[in-house]
């Protein structure tokens, strides 16, 4: 009984690999393949019943997450790691991958369609779509029973304290180091360990033709830096019990610091362009060799790897600069997977992403050191092994990247330290009102204290909305 | 004198036309340069962006075809193009088969309920598209149409029927009525009459139509971008933004490429058509 | 005998509902309105009632919240700035593009050579599609690398070249270069409508002017304008509601910033009613939209009925 359909398994395969490749390859003439051979795919599914009876999995896995910065990571997950994984365990697994910006708009249409793909993997936690996933407690148990705790910052962007559930699955995350120009920041004379160095170098290096980027605009790059100095400064939006207290006491004059902080660098240090960039344009201008620092992800070192090898050498790592409460910076983008409740294959999503956390080492090293486990001891050792195989990266200045565990180990949190990543901070995120304060300040539209208490107006209002929805 | 006068009025056209001409053409043209770009080119704030840097004599060196290239290879680019014009295709034939009698019976059956039901047409054009993705997903969830090319075939008609209905309302109305009645004396059916006088008499408005449907088509985004996944299924302004942006990555020269390519055909077959469309808007809306 | 007579007689049944205009003129419209009530209607009721519930993250459920959510949304700075911006992004764009599509048709119906070349260059901002395009010009408006910063800076001299003009980076440029792009992408359209405006004028006319001695700006403000202004208020009316109801241009180029200055009444609404998850504030949002688009094509409907009977 199992091997004629173990044939037709293959035939299928086959027949659907032919027909992928007739369409790349002779384009215009093939589209009505791809139509119709989208028909024939709903009404023959190739992937039959189960092929070993002990096996509990089946059927179809349907994945969609973002387009990775780093093609060969999505290449090497598409062409390699789903099929391995989807022989493993008797499911056809198939990957999606869609811009960034459309994750949210793309969730929605799915929700609203009560219908779509089993795992969604969002680059925020999504905390508003909490009423629209199944929680994941069980698996994160199962993934913390074998590997031991889970970082902070994961555990703070996915538990909701109010409903006692994990909504989402942290799968990685990554750090935000900032970049900066060895070469410049010595001419200068100061090395960028605090804010008040930023603050005193920035002019210089303005004079000097290199002018720091630190952006304040609608764009995540920006975001999320500007809630990080909001933390290194101590104006935090929320506390520990997720009450919004940017207005009160410390928060408040914290805020107004590194508000002040912002103009100063702004009007000294840097151009108008900050407030037009997209989170593309500070790797831009840090790879056309005109900004001496940015806050990034590695895309900027590891793009600067491939076209410009002299600019790399010269492109330093380091955490976020210390403020005066203290040194903590956020993710720069945090991985969070959701199993939608209308998911039609809950079980393989489950066990997909068990397996992807426990097997995470070869993700860490197929992204080039982008994604970070949520679980540390996925890559056996923790972050001593992690820093031991960035130590063996080979690009000068040697052992750039073993400052990524650093960063990852001491100053990466989650957006709305030291409370959750809460719909509340969600919607305050993806409204952009935290680069809006910071930007109306730096154009001198707004006094500081001004800026904070109409900000802070905002986020009650905000809150209000979710407390009634039982979210926080 | 009358030579001169000629002479002074042609120069003042080139005048006039020729900078419109050169400031709404001027992006094209920067794809074209751009699209050529090697990296370390492009971004240099020192090198003069209008020439491939260095600059040789055979300046082609300095370029590269390679980021043109790529949308060929490694994306599915002339997937994207090929269901374009299936769906705009498509519903361009949906658009007609519905708007052509409404067209007809609103300028010439109706009378007074006519005109307003035509307004009524219109105003629907006005509802804000913004959200209505969302329910309209849910719709084409409900008939199993989640990430095919059906899902935008259903969808897209919306937005060309009152558009279309509307134009060529106002082009029926300016048919001669006496045309028709002709062909009506003759012993022809109302309807035989529709096909063998009024349709062809109002071909111009019917390419017009066509045209501007299509078109609606071709710049449609949001929909084909949250009811279809898969990149194979994709569309051309939902499949280039999406695998041509990556991350905080732009591939700029890419991305011209892909602007560009079917800008021009499509601008070439839009002239091609544009004194077609001339006769048929002469005819067109409130007339 | 009888079968045939009986068919015969169903057939002529049939003939004749299809002559009588009662039964024909619903026969034909109602499949467009059918279609249309279906694929507009239902989502848009569904619209209205989300906008009147607390709806989160997508769900096109939620519990009766009456206007709150547009009580809300006008409480919010940002929502009355969308507002306006709205308005001022429409009827900019549009008066750019009825001034130079009017000068432009007026020497585009003459016939000159190099036309169908200079026609086709004109033409290509229509032909090209707009999410393409619109990436395009955040290519020329880059914060680094713009071309018109260079040429401006380091070609002509007339900008500092180290701190150019961030056309996307001040609140003022911003608005104005989402004006300027929208302009740019709906001149063709206007235009192709006006040289048909023009192409129609009966040369009777034309003669009629010329014996009373009209020439130059004189003729064209008591002869030609006038008669172009029922072609000109159907370019006004489209254009209207194809910047008005705008969200890629907006999207793309800026994304509401800097400092949600540039936000629309459609981004605005994304941005709250997806992006933040907020679904029933959203859908508030989008239908402030829709009285707005109404009144003024009423507006325009009466004036151009006035318009064609003068």
């Amino acid at each position: 009984m199992a091997a004629p359909r173990d044939e037709e398994l293959t035939r299928g395969s086959q027949a659907a690999l032919t027909r992928r490749d007739l369409v790349r390859k002779a384009g215009v003439g093939a589209f009505a393949l791809t139509m119709f051979g989208g028909l024939a795919d709903k009404a023959f599914p190739f992937y039959g019943p189960l092929r070993y009876k002990h096996k509990q999995l089946s059927g179809e896995l349907k994945i969609l997450q973002w387009a990775h910065f780093v093609p060969d990571y999505d290449k090497w997950l598409d062409n390699t790691y789903i099929k391995q994984w989807g022989e493993k365990n008797d499911v056809e697994v198939k990957i999606d991958h869609i811009n960034n910006a459309l994750l949210f708009s793309t969730a929605s249409s799915q929700v609203a369609a009560q219908s779509g793909h089993d795992l969604f993997q969002f680059l925020s936690p999504p905390s508003s779509f909490q009423k629209q996933v199944i929680p994941v407690d069980d698996i994160i148990q199962e993934v913390t029973r074998k590997l031991g705790k889970m970082t902070d910052v994961g555990y703070r962007s996915t538990y909701n304290p109010k409903t006692k559930h994990y909504f989402g699955f942290p799968d990685n995350y990554v750090p935000d180091p900032i970049h900066y120009r060895r070469s410049l920041w010595f001419n200068a004379g100061i090395g960028p360990k605090t804010w008040e160095d930023v603050r005193k170098a920035a002019p210089i290096l303005k004079r000097a033709g290199h002018p720091v980027g630190l952006g304040m605009s609608n764009e995540i790059d920006s975001n999320m830096f500007l809630f990080a100095l909001l933390y290194c400064y101590g104006g935090f939006v929320q506390n520990a019990e997720n009450r919004i207290v940017f207005n009160q006491g410390a928060n408040r004059r914290g805020a107004i610091e590194a508000l002040k902080l912002m103009r100063d660098i702004f009007r000294d240090g840097m151009s108008d362009e900050v407030f037009a960039w997209t989170a593309a344009s500070n790797n831009q201008g840090f790879l056309a060799g005109r900004l001496s620092l940015a806050v990034n992800a590695i895309s900027i070192a590891r793009a600067a790897e491939a076209t410009n090898p002299d600019l790399a050498d010269d492109t330093w790592l380091a955490p976020i600069p210390r403020g005066p409460f203290m040194r903590m910076g956020n993710e720069h983008v945090m991985g969070v997977y959701v199993i939608w409740k209308f998911a039609k294959n809950k079980e393989a999503a489950k066990k997909f992403l068990v397996d992807q956390q426990l097997g995470y080492k070869e993700h860490f090293l197929q992204s080039k050191f982008y994604n970070f486990p949520v679980w540390t001891n996925a890559i056996k050792g923790g972050f001593d092994a992690i820093r031991k195989i960035a130590a063996q990266d080979t690009h000068k200045p040697l052992g750039k990247y073993t400052i990524l565990t650093t960063i990852a180990q001491k100053y990466t949190t989650n957006v709305g330290f030291p409370g959750f990543s809460n719909a509340v901070i969600d919607e305050i995120f993806n409204r952009y009102l935290i680069p809006q304060m910071f930007a109306q300040v730096a154009q001198g539209k707004m006094s500081p204290e001004d800026a904070v208490s109409a900000a802070d107006k905002e986020f009650r209002n905000i809150h209000r909305k979710w407390r009634n929805q039982g979210l926080v | 004198m009358e030579a001169l006068r000629l002479v002074r009025r042609k120069l003042g056209t080139y005048l006039v036309v020729g900078p419109f001409a050169i400031v709404l053409a001027f992006p094209f043209y920067w794809m074209l340069v751009t699209m050529f770009k090697e990296d370390l080119d492009l971004y240099n704030q020192q090198h003069v962006p209008y020439i491939y840097n260095p600059l040789r004599w055979d300046f082609w060196s300095s370029a590269t075809t390679k980021h043109v290239a790529f949308i060929f290879e490694h994306t599915n680019y002339p997937t994207w193009i090929a269901n374009t014009v299936i769906v705009g295709g498509i519903v361009v034939g949906i658009t007609l088969l519905f708007a052509m009698p409404a067209g007809y019976a609103l300028a010439r059956l109706a009378g007074r309920w006519g005109q307003s039901a035509g307004v009524g047409i219109f105003l629907v054009y006005l509802v804000p598209p913004t959200l209505l993705f969302l329910p309209l997903s849910r719709l084409v969830a409900e008939l199993d149409l989640q990430d095919s090319l059906a899902s935008l075939i259903l969808v897209y008609p919306s937005f060309t029927i009152p558009f279309a209905t509307w134009l060529l309302m106002g082009f029926f109305k300016t048919i001669p009525q006496e045309l028709e009645d002709a062909a009506l004396v003759d012993g022809c059916s109302r309807l035989k009459a529709l096909r063998r006088v009024v349709f062809p008499i109002s071909l111009p408005g019917i390419l017009t139509v066509i045209i501007f449907s299509f078109s609606l088509c071709v710049n449609e985004f949001i929909y084909a971008f949250t009811f279809i996944s898969s990149s194979e299924h994709r569309t051309i302004s939902a499949g280039v933004p999406n695998d041509l942006i990556r991350g905080d990555v732009f591939f700029w020269q890419s991305l011209m490429a892909a602007t560009l390519i079917p800008s021009i055909p499509l601008a070439l077959l839009y002239n091609t058509f544009l004194d077609r469309f001339i006769k048929g808007f002469t005819g067109g809306a409130f007339r | 005998m009888g079968v045939v007579a009986a068919a015969e007689k169903q057939h002529r049944a049939w003939r004749d509902l299809l002559e009588e205009r009662r039964f024909l003129a619903p026969a034909l419209i109602a499949p467009a309105v059918i279609f249309m009530a279906v694929v507009v209607g239902v989502p848009f009721g569904w619209a209205i009632y989300l906008s009147l519930t607390d709806a989160t993250g997508g769900s096109l459920t939620g519990h009766f919240v009456g206007f709150d959510n547009f009580v809300n949304a006008w409480d919010d700075a940002n929502f009355r700035r969308a507002l306006r911006n709205t308005l001022i992004f429409t009827f900019a764009s549009q008066a750019i593009v009825l001034v130079c599509a009017a000068v432009l048709s007026h020497y585009l119906v003459r016939d000159f050579r190099g036309k169908w070349l200079l026609r086709l260059l004109i033409i290509m901002p229509w032909a090209a599609p707009v999410a393409l395009s619109t990436i395009g010009w955040l290519w020329i408006f880059d914060s680094a690398f713009s071309v018109i910063n260079w040429t401006l800076g380091h070609g002509l001299g007339l900008v500092d070249a180290n701190n150019p003009p961030q056309w996307l980076g001040r609140p003022n440029l911003a608005l104005w270069a989402i004006i300027i792009v929208h302009a740019w992408r709906i001149l063709p359209f206007a235009l192709v409508i006006f040289i048909a405006g023009l192409a129609s004028i009966p040369t009777e006319v034309e003669d009629a002017a010329k014996i009373d001695g009209a020439t130059g700006i004189k003729k064209l403000f008591y002869v030609t304008l006038p008669l172009q202004l029922p072609i000109a208020l159907v370019a006004l009316l489209f254009g209207i509601v194809f910047t008005a109801a705008d969200l890629t241009v907006v999207f793309i180029l800026t994304n509401g910033g800097p400092f949600n200055s540039t936000q629309m009444l459609t981004t605005w609404a994304f941005q709250i009613g997806i992006n933040s998850g907020s679904l029933g504030e959203g859908a508030a949002i989008s239908l402030y939209l829709f009285p707005l688009l109404v009144v003024v094509t009423i507006l325009m409907l009466y004036f151009a009925r006035r318009a064609q009977v003068t």
